[in-house]
């Protein structure tokens, strides 16, 4: 395959799931604007590098590696963003005590690291097999069911604290 | 954990902006843009070239089979094409030279393939006696630094165009390059001659001329380090007005003219060779054809 070709194949993928790759950058900034930024970045950089992508089989597990290490060091750069307590959180919101018995799991996965939520999203809602989610975060397969599992036990212990509050 | 279907579904239901379809085609254009831009510069380009015709080169003379096999795979056989035949190295001391003289092979018309090659020839013979003359001059009044290096590359090598650059540098002191090309249609095996591509004699070299001196302006306005020395203008004196008919040219594998000027020819040394790429709108009206050049 000649490099046009390469460039090309990746090109239709990376168009043709942009909307996947929006949900995932969202679901790590909840916000439009930052997310639309790790998109141009992460196309920009995966383009750049495509020399890097050996076999065009692991374009997927590819892009998502670029996908979420931008979006993590995005995170991790962005000091604006700012964790806020849970107790003043609660302040300002509008009561929950109605929701309680609804507690999101959606919002609770919110409370986790990027790297947790990585996860998260990954095998669940992207429905990614724990081995592709290995390869394209360079660790090995008993490492991330070790820290899935970690992350899970942790959003039931945030979800319990929330339900007693 | 009965509310991973929940999430999920919300996860799925987050809202796709208008704008992301716009995101993505406008960042995948960028990188598109700064790709064709970095096409292989002339420099980069050369390098690969001769570090390729070097290997290949060592190969052929080491090993006759292997040139023999190569002739016939029709991919490599237009690189079969040009390989050097003969290569002085002078190193003494202050004197340097290191001539490549080029070969072209493989073509039927026998006649193009052996007065081009007869020129290359010479041009090196001459280089050569040049450079002993002036050794043999400076050495008799006490020394002093002196090199001569020619070499070649192929600038163009597709189904029609072979084109084969060669340059000469003279290290007295500063250094002058000079840099002839010559352009052949393989299919027809004619040598192409600037004046050859065009209607008439005369109207080409003012319209190129024009452009390029419009150019040089341009570049001249964009970033202070360039500077050309143009007739006419103020502080030239003896500076560019129109290109010759032997002027030195290319045709690229994109089917673009190119014109080039020696070192000092146009521009202060720090300038270096000059080439231009002229437009084919530029020139459309006095094209013969658009079979070379489109």
């Amino acid at each position: 395959m000649t490099k046009s070709e390469k460039f090309q194949q990746v090109e239709n993928y990376i168009v043709e799931n942009q909307h996947a790759h929006y949900r995932l950058a969202y679901s790590y900034v909840k916000n439009k604007e930052s997310a639309l930024d790790i998109i141009q970045d992460s196309i920009m950089k995966a383009l750049r590098s495509i020399d890097s992508l050996e076999q065009t089989q692991y374009l997927k597990t590819w892009f998502y590696r670029i996908l979420i290490n931008t979006s993590i060091d995005f995170i991790h750069k962005n000091k604006r963003m700012v964790v806020v307590e849970d107790e003043v959180l609660d302040f300002h919101l509008p009561s929950q005590e109605m929701d309680v018995p609804d507690i999101d799991l959606y919002e609770a996965i919110d409370h986790l690291t990027p790297e947790q939520k990585t996860l998260i999203i990954l095998r669940f809602f992207e429905d990614m097999k724990i081995e592709d989610i290995a390869k394209m975060l360079g660790v090995n397969q008993n490492t991330i069911k070790t820290r899935l599992y970690a992350a899970l036990r942790k959003l039931r212990t945030n979800m319990e604290e929330k339900v007693k509050v | 954990m009965s509310k991973l279907n929940d999430s999920k579904k919300q996860y799925n239901d987050i809202e796709i902006p208008t704008e992301l379809k716009q995101v993505v085609s406008k960042s995948v254009q960028t990188v598109k843009r700064e790709q064709s831009k970095k096409k292989p510069s002339f420099k980069k380009f050369g390098i690969g070239v001769v570090a390729a015709a070097a290997i290949f080169v060592a190969s052929v003379n080491m090993n006759p089979a292997l040139a023999q096999s190569l002739s016939v795979v029709p991919i490599l056989g237009s690189i079969v094409q040009v390989v050097s035949i003969q290569e002085i190295t002078i190193e003494e001391d202050t004197y340097n030279a290191d001539l490549k003289t080029p070969n072209v092979t493989g073509l039927t018309n026998k006649e193009l393939e052996n007065s081009l090659n007869e020129k290359y020839i010479a041009e090196n013979k001459e280089l050569y006696e040049g450079f002993q003359k002036e050794m043999e001059a400076l050495k008799e009044a006490g020394g002093g630094h002196l090199g001569v290096a020619s070499t070649y590359e192929v600038v163009t090598d597709t189904d029609e165009i072979l084109s084969i650059s060669r340059y000469a540098v003279n290290i007295v002191g500063s250094s002058s390059t000079t840099m002839r090309i010559d352009t052949i249609d393989k299919k027809n095996e004619v040598l192409i001659t600037l004046p050859s591509l065009f209607k008439d004699d005369k109207g080409y070299i003012e319209t190129i001329s024009t452009y390029i001196k419009g150019e040089m302006k341009k570049e001249m306005a964009a970033d202070e380090m360039n500077m050309y020395w143009i007739a006419g203008e103020e502080d030239s004196f003896d500076g560019f007005d129109t290109i010759r008919p032997d002027q030195t040219f290319s045709i690229t594998s994109d089917h673009k003219l190119t014109i080039s000027f020696d070192k000092y020819e146009v521009a202060p040394g720090s300038m270096g060779v000059i080439t231009f790429e002229i437009p084919t709108d530029v020139i459309k009206e006095e094209l013969i054809s658009d079979y070379y050049i489109k």
